[in-house]
C-alpha cells in the first residue's frame, strides 16, 4: 500500500494548488507529510476514526456509525461537507446520517478542514468551517502502472471487520482505479463489558475512478462510488436504520494553460442521491411503531479557475447545485385501523448559486495575506402543497418559496520571524437557515426530547470572525496556540412555544426555531511537540472550548476541556505509540438546552505499526489497544451519555503489490 | 319548426371518459338519452347539461328511484350514493320519463326521517329546515340533509317520510331506507342537553377534511318535545371551542384553531387544524352568548372535554 501512496504522492501532478496556511488534513490513504495527521488505525480506520484527528473537530455520537463531525464546536447547519468539491445533503431528518457516512475510508486520499468564514471555494453557510473529502485517484503515470492493493482489519471488541481490496492502473493517457470494501460489525461493550444493545452495522462500498488525458494536456475524469450501509444500530436513539444508500457521481474536464498566470481550469459536474430507511422493528418496546423514510439528491456543477503568480495564487469559483429533499413519518398505533402520516421535509428544493475567490499573496520577508470571499444566492421552494399547508397554520401567510443570500469574506496575515510564526485572521458571514430549521414538522430531538418545528421566517444568521495563532518551533521542540471567536447575531436555536403540544409520545414539548439576538462561541488550543531523542518524541495538546446564548447562558454541546498525549517510537518501519486522551468534566453544560453534562475521563492506548517488503508486496501490520483499563466512559458528545467502547483490540494488514 | 333538439351526450359522456367516468348512468338508468322538447315544465338545453354536470358529481341511491305517476321518475343522490350516520347531502330531482328530462317545478315538503326502533318506539333525526333549490340556480337539483343519529340495525329500521308536489299533483311517500354505520373512528354527530334542553352537534362532510387547516361547518339542532317531528337547526347561539387530540398518539394536540360560531344562515363554521392523519378526536366545549360554559368543557383523564366527536383523516 505505502508504494501505491508514495507514488499517488509523488507521481500524480498536485490535484489543487490550494494553499494550507495551516494544514489540517487527515490522511486517509497516503503517505503523511508535513503536519497532516493520520489514524493510528492507518486507512482501516472508519471515516469517523480520521476525522477525530483533525483539529477543531468533535465527533457526536449516536452509535458506533455515522457520527456527526462538530468544528469549532459547531454542528451540521454551520459546516460545510463536499466531497471533491460537490455538495451531498444528509437525507434523515434525525442525522442519523452525516454525509461523511456516504463514503469509505478506501475512496478516500485525505480529510481536509478549513476552519471557520474562510471555507474552500464550494463551501457555503460554512460560518464553523468547512470539510472536504478528497477523493483517491491513482492519477497518470504512477511509479506501477499496475497495482494492487489490500486490507483485513479484526477489532476484537464488537467484533468489528473489515475487508477492502482495490486494484489501479495508470498509463500516460489514462488511469483507472477500483476497489470494493466491507465491514460488519457487532454490538461492541461498555467498560465493564457492558454490552451496548443496538450497536451493530454493517456496509460495503464500491468505487471507481476513471481518467484520460488529451494531447493537449486536457483531461477527463470520472468517479462512482455505490455506499450501502444495513442494519445499522443507534444506541442513542429510539430507532436504527434499515438501509443507507448513497450513489456518488461525478464528471469533470479539466484545462491545463501553458505560459499563463492561469494553470488550470476545471469544469465540474456531480449527481448524488441518498435514501435513507429508519427501522424501529428490532426494538422490543417503542411507543409507537414507525416508518421514516427519508430521500436528498443533489446535481451541481463547479468552475474551478486556479491562476499562479510570482507572488501569488488565485482561486475563482463559480458553482450552481440544485437540492431536493423529503422525509415523512408513518405510524402504527396498535388497536386502531388508522395510520397516522406526517410529511416531515415537504419536498423541500434548494436551488444555489455563487461565486468564490481566494487569492494567497506573499509579502516577502516571511509575511503573507490570504483574503477568501464568496456570495451565494439561493431559492428554498415547498415542493409539497400539503406540507406547505401544514406550515401555514403555524406561520400564516408564509410563502412556499424563498431567496437568501449568503455572504462571506475572510482575510489572515502572517509573518514568520525566526522561530516564530503569527497568524491573525477575521472575517464576516451569513447562512441560510437550514432545511430543518426552515421547514421541518415535529421532528423529535431525543437530546432534550422536544419536538422541533421549523421556522420559515427565520433571518439568516450573521458572525463576525476573530483568530489568531502563535507558533514556536526550533530544534527539537514545537509549541502552538491557537484561539479563535466567533460572535453570531441573529443565532438560530429552538425556542419553547408552550401554545403547541407535542407529537412524539413521551416528548416535553414543542420548540421552533427562532434566532436570537446574539450568541457567543469560542475555542482554543495548544499544542507540544518535542523530539526527546533520534526515535522518541512527545506530543500534547489540550484544547477548550466555550459557547453563550444572549442570555449568557451556555449553549449545548460545547467540549470542556480536553487533552490528548503521546509518546511516539520510531525506527525503520518500527512504529509504536502509547497514548492517553481525556477530558474534564463540563461544567459549562448546556442545562437550559437540556444538556446533561459529561464527567471527567482518562483512557490509554498504544499501537504498534511495522512496515515491510515481503518480496515485492509491501505490508503494513498493526495492532493495538484502546481503553486498556476498559474505562466506563461517555464524553460530552455521545448522544444521551452513550457510553464508549470499552477495551478494544485491533489487528490489521494491509498489503500492497 | 324544428320542435326536437336532440342534446346527444355523446360530448359529456366522451368528457366524462376523461374526468370521472363511474357516473355515465346518471344520464338515464336505462340509458335513455335527454330529449330536449320545448316542453315548460322541463330543462332547456343549457340547464339540462347543467343538471346532468351537477348530479355527475354524485351518485344515485337506486333504491329510493320511484316512478310517480307512469310519468316522472323521482331520483335521490348522495355524495356516496349511500347513507351513512351523521351527516349526508341529499339531492332530489325528478325527470319526466318520456323525455327523461329534469322537472323545474317540484317542491318537496314536511321531510322527515323516521326510525322506527325494536321497541316500537318512533322518533326522528336532525335534519334541514326546507329541501330547496341551492346554489346558483341549478333549477332543477333540490338539496337538503339529514344527520342520521344512529344507524339501521336489528334495533330499529329508517324511513323518508315526505310530500312531493311535481307540477300541480302532490303525493305522500314513506320510502324505507337504509343508514349504514361509519367505520370505527369516525363519529360524526352527538348530542348536548343544555337544562332540559337536548341538542345534536352534526359535522358537515368530515370526509372532505384534510391534514392542514380545514375550514369546518357543522349544525346545531335542538331535539323538538315531539321526537317525530325532524330536529331542526336551534335558534339559540352557542359557541363551540374545538381542540383536537389522537388518542394514539398520547393525545398529541393540534394547534391554532377557530372556535365554531353561527353565521346569519345558523350554520357554524370554525377552523380546525389536523398535523397529520390518522385519528383525530375533537373534544368539544359549548358556550352561551354570554361565554358561560353549558355543555362540555370537564376533564377527563387527559385534560380534555369529554363531549366528542371523532374524525379520521
Amino acid at each position: 500500500m505505502y508504494l501505491l501512496l508514495i507514488s499517488l504522492l509523488f507521481i500524480s501532478e498536485p490535484d489543487s494548488t490550494y494553499k494550507h496556511v495551516d494544514v489540517n488534513e487527515v490522511v486517509v490513504s497516503g503517505a503523511r507529510h508535513n503536519g497532516q495527521k493520520r489514524s493510528l488505525k492507518g486507512v482501516a480506520a472508519s471515516i469517523d476514526e480520521h476525522l477525530a484527528e483533525l483539529n477543531h473537530v468533535s465527533l457526536i455520537r449516536r452509535g458506533s456509525y455515522a457520527m456527526e463531525p462538530v468544528v469549532n464546536n459547531m454542528q451540521d447547519e454551520r459546516v460545510s461537507t463536499t466531497i471533491d468539491g460537490m455538495k451531498i445533503f444528509y437525507a434523515c431528518t434525525d442525522k442519523m446520517d452525516p454525509v461523511t457516512s456516504y463514503v469509505e475510508s478506501s475512496n478516500l486520499q485525505s480529510i481536509s478542514l478549513s476552519s471557520g468564514l474562510d471555507g474552500n471555494p464550494q463551501a457555503t453557510g460554512n460560518i464553523g468551517g468547512s470539510i472536504d473529502l478528497r477523493l483517491r485517484k491513482v492519477g497518470f503515470n504512477a511509479i506501477k502502472p499496475f497495482q494492487l492493493g489490500s486490507i483485513v482489519s479484526f477489532e476484537s471488541n464488537g467484533a468489528v471487520r473489515m475487508v477492502e481490496a482495490d486494484v489501479a492502473l495508470s498509463q500516460d493517457r489514462f488511469y483507472t482505479n477500483f476497489g470494493a470494501s466491507f465491514r460488519k460489525a457487532d454490538n461492541y461493550s461498555a467498560g465493564g463489558n457492558d454490552e451496548v444493545q443496538f450497536s451493530q452495522f454493517q456496509k460495503y462500498n464500491i468505487f471507481a475512478n476513471v481518467g484520460g488525458k488529451f494531447a493537449n494536456g486536457d483531461r477527463l475524469e470520472a468517479t462512482v462510488i455505490y455506499d450501502k450501509a444495513t442494519d445499522v444500530g443507534y444506541p442513542a436513539l429510539n430507532m436504527d436504520v434499515a438501509k443507507a444508500e448513497a450513489i456518488i457521481t461525478s464528471l469533470s474536464y479539466r484545462r491545463t494553460f501553458e505560459n499563463s498566470f492561469f494553470l488550470t481550469n476545471e469544469t465540474k459536474a456531480y449527481y448524488n442521491r441518498i435514501v435513507h430507511i429508519m427501522d424501529d422493528s428490532h426494538r422490543p418496546d417503542v411507543p409507537i411503531r414507525m416508518d421514516m423514510p427519508g430521500k436528498s439528491w443533489t446535481a451541481g456543477l463547479y468552475n474551478l479557475l486556479n491562476g499562479q503568480g510570482d507572488y501569488n495564487q488565485l482561486q475563482i469559483n463559480y458553482d450552481v447545485y440544485y437540492n431536493l429533499r423529503h422525509a415523512d413519518m408513518t405510524m402504527y398505533a396498535d388497536n386502531s385501523d388508522w395510520q397516522m402520516y406526517m410529511l416531515t421535509w415537504p419536498d423541500v428544493s434548494t436551488l444555489c448559486t455563487g461565486i468564490a475567490a481566494s487569492d494567497d499573496v506573499s509579502l516577502g520577508n516571511g509575511q503573507s495575506l490570504r483574503f477568501s470571499g464568496k456570495g451565494a444566492w439561493q431559492q428554498q421552494h415547498i415542493g409539497s402543497y400539503d406540507g406547505f399547508q401544514l406550515l401555514n397554520v403555524f406561520f400564516p401567510h408564509m410563502k412556499r418559496t424563498y431567496h437568501q443570500t449568503e455572504l462571506r469574506i475572510a482575510a489572515r496575515y502572517g509573518i514568520k520571524s525566526g522561530p516564530w510564526q503569527f497568524n491573525i485572521g477575521g472575517g464576516w458571514g451569513s447562512r441560510a437557515p437550514s432545511i430543518t430549521e426552515g421547514y421541518s414538522y415535529y421532528l423529535n430531538n431525543t437530546f432534550d426530547n422536544y419536538d422541533y418545528i421549523g421556522n420559515p421566517r427565520l433571518s439568516n444568521e450573521k458572525a463576525f470572525e476573530a483568530n489568531a495563532s502563535a507558533t514556536f518551533s526550533s530544534g527539537r521542540l514545537r509549541l502552538a496556540v491557537d484561539a479563535n471567536i466567533f460572535r453570531f447575531s441573529d443565532y438560530i436555536i429552538g425556542h419553547v412555544e408552550d401554545r403547541l403540544s407535542a407529537m412524539t409520545i413521551g416528548a416535553n414539548g414543542v420548540k421552533v426555531y427562532g434566532n436570537i439576538d446574539h450568541a457567543t462561541i469560542a475555542n482554543s488550543q495548544f499544542s507540544s511537540a518535542l523530539q526527546l531523542s533520534n526515535f522518541i518524541s512527545w506530543n500534547a495538546n489540550v484544547s477548550y472550548g466555550l459557547g453563550r446564548d444572549d442570555n449568557n447562558d451556555n449553549l449545548p454541546l460545547i467540549a470542556p476541556l480536553q487533552y490528548r498525549s503521546s509518546v511516539n517510537f520510531t525506527k525503520g518501519g518500527l512504529d509504536v505509540v502509547v497514548n492517553a486522551e481525556g477530558a474534564l468534566k463540563q461544567y459549562d453544560s448546556g442545562a437550559k438546552y437540556g444538556e446533561k453534562g459529561s464527567n471527567a475521563y482518562i483512557v490509554f492506548g498504544a499501537n504498534l505499526t511495522y512496515t515491510k517488503l515481503f518480496s515485492k508486496v509491501n505490508t503494513t501490520f498493526r495492532i493495538g489497544l484502546e481503553n486498556a483499563l476498559d474505562k466506563f466512559y461517555s464524553t460530552y458528545s455521545d448522544w444521551n451519555g452513550l457510553p464508549h467502547k470499552g477495551r478494544n483490540v485491533y489487528f490489521s494488514v494491509n498489503l500492497t503489490l | 319548426m324544428n320542435l326536437f333538439k336532440r342534446l346527444f351526450l355523446m360530448l359529456s359522456a366522451s368528457l366524462s371518459l376523461l374526468s370521472c367516468n363511474d357516473n355515465d348512468d346518471v344520464v338515464d338508468q336505462f340509458g335513455q338519452e335527454i330529449l330536449i322538447t320545448d316542453d315548460v315544465d322541463c330543462c332547456s338545453a343549457d340547464e339540462a347539461r347543467q343538471v346532468y354536470e351537477f348530479i355527475r358529481k354524485v351518485k344515485e341511491i337506486p333504491s329510493l328511484t320511484q316512478d310517480i305517476d307512469n310519468k316522472y321518475r323521482l331520483r335521490f343522490f348522495t355524495p356516496t350514493g349511500t347513507l351513512h350516520t351523521g351527516y349526508n347531502d341529499i339531492y332530489v330531482v325528478v325527470t319526466k320519463i318520456i323525455s327523461a328530462n329534469y322537472v323545474k317545478d317540484i317542491e318537496i315538503s314536511n321531510f322527515t326521517p323516521l326510525m322506527t326502533m325494536a321497541s316500537g318506539k318512533v322518533h326522528s333525526t336532525s335534519t334541514s329546515k326546507t329541501i330547496d333549490k341551492f346554489d346558483n340556480g341549478i333549477l332543477a337539483v333540490r338539496h337538503g340533509w339529514i344527520s342520521f343519529v344512529m344507524n339501521s340495525s336489528d334495533n330499529g329500521s329508517w324511513d323518508l317520510d315526505f310530500d312531493i308536489r311535481i307540477l300541480k299533483s302532490t303525493q305522500h311517500l314513506t320510502l324505507p331506507i337504509s343508514v349504514d354505520a361509519l367505520p370505527e373512528g369516525q363519529k360524526w354527530i352527538t348530542s348536548f342537553k343544555v337544562g332540559e334542553q337536548s341538542y345534536h352537534i352534526s359535522l358537515v362532510n368530515p370526509a372532505e377534511w384534510k391534514v392542514g387547516s380545514n375550514n369546518v361547518s357543522a349544525y346545531i339542532t335542538s331535539v323538538g318535545t315531539d321526537m317525530k317531528k325532524p330536529y331542526v337547526v336551534t335558534d339559540k347561539s352557542f359557541t363551540v371551542d374545538i381542540t383536537p387530540s389522537m388518542p394514539d398518539m398520547d393525545y398529541h394536540s393540534s394547534p391554532e384553531g377557530e372556535p365554531l360560531t353561527a353565521d346569519a344562515n345558523g350554520i357554524y363554521k370554525g377552523v380546525v387544524n389536523f398535523t397529520m392523519t390518522g385519528l383525530w378526536r375533537l373534544h368539544l366545549t359549548v358556550k352561551d352568548n354570554a361565554g358561560n360554559i353549558v355543555a362540555g368543557g370537564d376533564e377527563n383523564d387527559h385534560g380534555f372535554s369529554t363531549l366528542s366527536l371523532e374524525v379520521s383523516l
